[in-house]
């Protein structure tokens, strides 16, 4: 471990370490345009500039290129260091306009910083300022190049850190260009972060723009909640309307970065139709009248024939009180999950993660292979995609067991397999895989028990085996949307298997939802919403409580859905959307967001996260003001400040008056807390979460069954219900700023199935159901299994009537 | 002329066509690779060239031979020889004449020089504008491969290379070694600072020797002589061989000569290059290309050698030897080196990228009688900065800006006092378009 000497201040660092990072160590913070720490060095700006007094080469070098070594001395502050950075400030002075008062950049902007703590004050350069053209990028993010300062940041992170190409750099000399060949829509999902990492505005924020200053937000610490990973954002708030959200630096869980669903999902919490007043039969009134009149119907019938569905969207807070609520009053529910399929199979992540095995997305990237069985990360989870870029890029080898036609910004490899048959490709995997003779007790007899390759039919990939047997810390990364409850249950004792044969095995569970995991602790498998529902179509159940569930959005049988709406009598909505179930209700009770109440989600690998409220609530002064600042209309209330948390408005239901403050609210559902593994509490989380004490139940490892692979008992086409990265996640369809970038409704065929069906890619295609035709664009897959078609849950497109299978003869051409 | 100095790399020269591949194999062209491939180590070529004292011809004069030893026996293959043909150092034009001359020489050098390293494939990466050049190789690479010099099992003895011409997209940085090797990949001409070095992982991540054009074409005549004898064809006791020198400018026979190394400037000028135009003075000469200072005239009989130019603050470069005279404006001359620099300039750090615009910017305005006072202490700062880049191209554009203010920076100060270009004419102009600076203090 080198010790050196920066500015008179000894420091030991380890070995490898560049002098910026180990002046940072100190404290010092040394000038940085090119430098990122999840970029690397690569001495493009010159600004680092320090001068060595001691040490292999002295003189001025650039601190992020040069390498700490023992007995070096270094100086930040030596005249000609700070002289030359001064001359840098100045270069890179020379063409930047001076628009800091309408860039959306000014006041978090580190060239803005660097040029006033450099000592640029006066400009000396007699020339004029060069000028570019800019480029339309999309919805997301503003393009102004003639800001640029050159430091290559947004290149290196667009192609090398995300693989994608469509963004690059063009041209040489001082005419060097950033963008694209020709103007459009970014083709990346992460292409939200050039805003963060360009350190000046020449990437901003777009559907953000000219609301506010850094100083003018509030700006909260929040988790994202648009899909199950938990990435850690910022969330700025002026005038009572969430106006940007970015990154927040986390080690464990999402690095330096955040998917565009992600970044941009949260415009739904500040929409003009947000419903923000309690309503009764659709006309407006007062939350308490409401909340009486909801009451008082209840209390008119039998707890049986009350009925509570709640979703994993919820904070835990609010999970944790509606299933009290619903035991309190004996009303049937909660129920978290569309059927007992969706939630066997989280119960079964949830029980089957163990401390030991479990991976955060954080260190996915020391992975050496990566074996993805039914998942589809890009989709499902984006920020996943690029974890498993960066172990790629440092060689492992990612293998992915799915029958969809999986797209990852990295090589990878790809065995399309029919959902029916994953279980036994993983299966047939190990067993290649791992040699028996080291096994012993339920390992080897697992082992035993796994299938061989069959005597016909198609080989697994010898490299995949080869691989995985070379490995030393293997990953298995397992969804949960397509995969059967006994594949997630086999992935978790493939990776005890890989851990019994000596790997350092981890195991990396992708879920459905924000709060899956939580849901899933809480659920009782006799709760789910299609039972509920066909109770209620049935007759036994008068009244629906949806507390922030939107069935229209979620439930795939929306046959049954309407029945039931059609046959209870009273439906009580709680939400903050403006959504079919909420226009439909009885009596609507407006919730607040996360943004306002704060809330704790339990992300796909335990870690319990701590989101805080970041504002009051309250209609964005935008709406209120009449378009005028200040409003012309005051008032001693905060207007638009009726919706509560849905936590404490489903215990008011209930009849029981609890806290506001969720932190206060916890001591009621002490019950529940014990069942979230010892939900820690909010005062003693880390910056970072805290996994939950997982369990390490020895009984339950190495009992899934492989079930034979039914032979083709039928000729029906199985449907694939799948997410897209834009569009099927709800919150963020109501980002409006998303909208544009959802994909066409397509169908997904293999190219086999094509040929038989006589369809070729582009063709509109019609499929019969019950219900009706559903027609759309039948897009042909190469890298997909035969015997089933993809369909995005997009919410143009009526997937909820196409049920689970399809018979040949009812796709048509159209 | 001829006669007085001994001919090696000229010595198939024609005025007006190409050496054939007869004529070159007549003057005992491909013999040493003959020799070499059925009796010698490639350790032992390695060896000569480094006994040789042969230094890299391309401008920076790295010891060839040292260069050749640093690929390691095992390391890995498919090893690489690139031929950098891209020659576009300003006033330098020695390797088309040298490619137009007697091609073969240059094919036989790569050859030796990756039988001496075992590589697999060799690279001429030829600026565009040579295509000339680049048709001829073509040509002359597929005759050389007929009779068994190249391709498979070249002369029965087992190994295999082959040559391919690859044109460059144009621009000065990739003639920079490691930018070539990114251009050659595919990717962006950006230089990139070792370590990895080339010889270990070059193209493709794979052990590459990059040599000048001129370099290569020792190789065949070292070989074949000797170290020895090639060291005593220089005048200079430290140099080694002859050198093509371009000259150009004004004197009476601009061209081409190949000369012993350590030559003096004065012999070159007079004897070869027919002395100064009539009416002409000699004022100053940039040595080696644009990207070598300005040699005064106290240094007129400077050895043109490396080391002899290192001690009077200047380089050999290229051996591209520019002259001007009294009559010529070295702000102007220098304010069009740098109009080359600044826009041939990769765009990757800041100094190049920003500074060397900030530059011209000064000296334009001084040029056009536009020019202040304070513009002289900040070219002064700003040529020191420019070592404070990412690679050598704008040290070597500081060059010439250097060489101005050591040795004419009363010129420089007579165009900013009398706010015109003491060369023209004209009263100065000032510049239309340019708005004079204005500080509101």
């Amino acid at each position: 471990m080198p010790k050196l000497i920066i500015d008179d201040r000894e420091i030991e660092v380890a070995t490898g370490t560049k002098v910026i990072e180990a002046a940072a160590q100190l404290g010092i913070s040394i000038p940085r345009f090119c430098y990122h720490p999840a970029l690397g060095s690569v001495g493009a700006c010159r600004v680092c500039a320090v001068k060595v007094l001691e040490g292999p080469a002295k003189g001025i070098q650039m601190s992020c290129m040069l390498e700490a070594v023992d007995g070096m001395q270094v100086s930040t502050a030596d005249r000609e260091a700070v002289e030359f950075r001064r001359y840098v400030i100045e270069w890179l002075m020379m063409n930047h306009p001076h628009d800091c008062p309408v860039c959306d950049e000014g006041g978090h902007c580190l060239l803005q910083d660097m040029t006033v703590s450099g000592g640029h004050g006066l400009r000396r350069f007699p020339g004029k300022k060069r000028t570019y053209p800019d480029q339309d990028l999309g919805p997301l993010v503003q393009h102004e190049m003639n800001r640029c300062i050159h430091c290559y940041r947004c290149a290196r992170f667009y192609q090398q850190f995300c693989g994608y190409r469509d963004l690059g750099v063009l041209g040489i000399g001082n005419r060097t260009y950033f963008g694209r060949t020709a103007g459009g829509r970014l083709e990346s999902p992460f292409s939200g972060n050039l805003s963060d990492i360009c350190p000046t505005g020449v990437f901003t924020d777009k559907p953000s723009r000219f609301i506010g200053r850094r100083w003018d937000y509030q700006r909260t610490p929040t988790v994202c909640i648009h899909c199950s990973l938990g990435c850690h954002a910022v969330t700025s708030v002026r005038y009572r309307q969430v106006a940007r959200q970015e990154a927040r630096m986390s080690a464990a869980v999402n690095g330096w970065f955040l998917c565009d669903r992600g970044r941009y999902g949260f415009f739904y919490a500040s929409r003009a139709d947000r419903p923000r007043q309690a309503a009764i039969k659709g006309e407006t009134a007062g939350m308490e009248e409401a909340l009486a009149h909801a009451r008082s119907r209840l209390e008119a019938l039998a707890p049986a024939a009350v009925a509570v569905i709640g979703s994993p969207r919820s904070s835990t807070e609010v999970l944790a009180l509606t299933e009290r609520a619903a035991r309190l009053r004996g009303w049937r529910g909660p129920a978290f999950f569309a059927d007992v399929g969706a939630a066997l199979k989280v119960k079964a992540a949830v029980s089957r993660l163990e401390a030991g095995l479990a991976v955060s997305l954080g260190e996915i990237d020391q992975a050496d292979f990566i074996l993805i069985v039914g998942a589809d990360p890009i989709n499902e989870a984006p920020m996943l995609a690029l974890a498993l870029r960066q172990a790629a890029q440092k060689g492992a080898g990612v293998w992915v067991v799915d029958p969809r036609p999986v797209s990852l910004p990295f090589e990878f490899a790809h065995i399309p397999t029919a959902p029916k048959a994953l279980g036994a490709v993983l299966g047939r995997l190990l067993r290649k895989s791992i040699e028996p003779a080291g096994l012993d007790g339920p390992a080897a007899r697992f082992h035993a028990s796994l299938p061989g390759d069959p005597a016909s039919g198609p080989e697994l990939p010898a490299r995949a085996a080869e691989l995985l047997a070379a490995s030393r810390r293997p990953i298995i990364v397992c969804g949960t949307g397509i995969v059967a409850a006994e594949w997630v249950e086999l992935a978790a004792d493939a990776a005890l298997l890989l851990r019994a044969a000596q790997k350092k095995a981890g195991l990396f569970y992708v879920l459905a939802e924000a709060n899956a995991f939580a849901a899933g602790l809480l659920t009782q498998l006799d709760s789910t919403t299609d039972r509920v529902l066909k109770a209620a179509a049935e007759g036994d159940i008068q009244a629906l409580v949806l507390v922030e569930n939107d069935p229209f959005a979620t439930f795939p049988d929306r046959r049954l859905l309407e029945q039931a709406l059609a046959r209870i009598e009273l439906l009580i909505v709680l939400d903050y959307l403006d959504t079919p179930a909420s226009r439909r209700a009885h009596v609507f009770l407006p919730t607040q967001t996360l943004y306002e109440s704060g809330g704790i989600f339990i992300n796909q690998e335990g870690r319990v996260q701590y989101s805080a409220a970041a504002f009051a609530g309250g209609t964005p002064v935008r709406e209120t003001g009449g378009r005028d600042h200040p409003p012309r209309v005051y008032g001693s209330g905060l207007p638009g400040a009726a919706p509560q948390p849905a936590g404490q408005l489903v215990a008011r239901l209930a009849g029981e008056e609890i806290p506001i403050d969720i932190r206060a609210q916890r001591e009621y559902f002490s019950e529940q807390a014990s069942r979230l593994a010892g939900l820690p509490d909010t005062e003693r989380l880390p910056p970072d979460g805290l996994r939950l004490a997982l369990r390490n139940i020895s009984a339950e490892r190495f009992k899934s069954m492989l079930p034979p692979v039914p032979a083709a008992e039928s000729d029906d086409i199985e449907i694939i219900l799948t997410e897209r990265t834009f569009g099927t996640e709800e919150l963020s369809t109501y980002s409006a700023c998303l909208e544009t970038l959802e994909d066409e409704t397509f169908a997904g065929v293999s190219r086999q199935d094509a040929e038989a069906l006589g369809i070729r890619d582009g063709d509109r295609i019609a499929i019969r159901t019950e219900n009706g035709a559903v027609e759309l664009a039948a897009r042909v897959c190469d890298n997909m299994a035969a015997g089933a078609m993809m369909i995005p849950r997009l919410r143009r497109l009526p997937w909820q009537t196409l049920g689970k299978s399809i018979r040949r003869r009812d796709i048509r051409k159209a | 002329m001829n006669d007085t100095y001994p001919q090696v790399l000229f010595k198939n020269r024609h005025p007006d066509r190409i050496a054939t591949f007869e004529e070159y194999r007549a003057g005992g062209g491909y013999q040493a690779l003959a020799d070499v491939i059925a009796r010698w180590t490639p350790a032992a070529v390695r060896e000569i060239v480094l006994n040789a004292a042969l230094l890299g011809r391309g401008g920076a004069a790295f010891p060839a031979g040292r260069k050749m030893m640093t690929i390691a026996e095992d390391a890995p293959h498919p090893r690489y020889v690139v031929c950098n043909a891209d020659e576009m150092e300003p006033g330098t034009f020695k390797d088309r004449v040298l490619i137009h001359a007697d091609p073969h020489l240059l094919i036989e050098g790569i050859i030796l020089a990756a039988w001496s390293v075992q590589a697999d494939r060799g690279i001429i990466f030829i600026r565009p504008e040579y295509e000339n050049a680049a048709r001829i190789l073509e040509r002359e690479i597929g005759i050389a491969g007929e009779h068994g010099y190249l391709g498979r099992d070249i002369l029965g003895t087992g190994y295999s290379f082959e040559i391919v011409v690859h044109r460059s997209a144009g621009r000065y940085i990739c003639g920079e070694v490691t930018a070539q090797i990114n251009a050659l990949m595919g990717k962006r001409a950006n230089p990139k600072q070792p370590p990895p070095y080339l010889t270990q992982q070059g193209l493709w991540e794979r052990p590459t020797l990059v040599h000048n054009v001129e370099t290569f074409a020792c190789l065949p005549h070292i070989v074949q002589n000797g170290a020895d004898w090639f060291k005593s064809l220089a005048r200079t006791a430290a140099g080694a061989g002859t050198k093509i020198f371009g000259i150009s400018g004004k004197v009476k026979q601009p061209g081409c000569y190949e000369l012993p190394i350590g030559i003096r400037l004065s012999e070159i000028i007079e004897n070869c290059a027919g002395g100064m135009l009539d009416g002409s003075e000699f004022k100053a000469c940039l040595p080696g290309g644009a990207s070598t200072g300005f040699l005064p005239r106290q240094h007129y009989h400077v050895e043109m050698d490396f080391d002899a130019l290192k001690k009077v603050g200047n380089r050999l470069g290229t051996g591209a030897i520019m002259v001007f005279d009294h009559k010529t404006c070295l702000v102007a001359a220098t304010l069009n080196l740098m109009e080359f620099f600044a826009r041939e300039s990769c765009g990757w750090c800041t100094p190049c990228r920003e500074g060397l615009p900030y530059i011209r910017e000064l000296l334009a305005r001084i040029e056009a009688g536009d020019g202040e006072p304070d513009f002289i202490p900040r070219l002064e700062e700003m040529k020191v900065h420019l070592y404070r880049s990412y690679c050598a191209f704008a040290p070597g554009a500081a060059a010439p800006l250097e060489s101005l203010l050591a040795h004419f920076k009363d010129e420089l100060q007579e165009h900013i006092r009398e706010r015109r270009c003491p060369f023209n004419k004209e009263p100065g102009r000032g510049s239309a378009e340019l708005v004079k600076p204005r500080f509101i203090a």
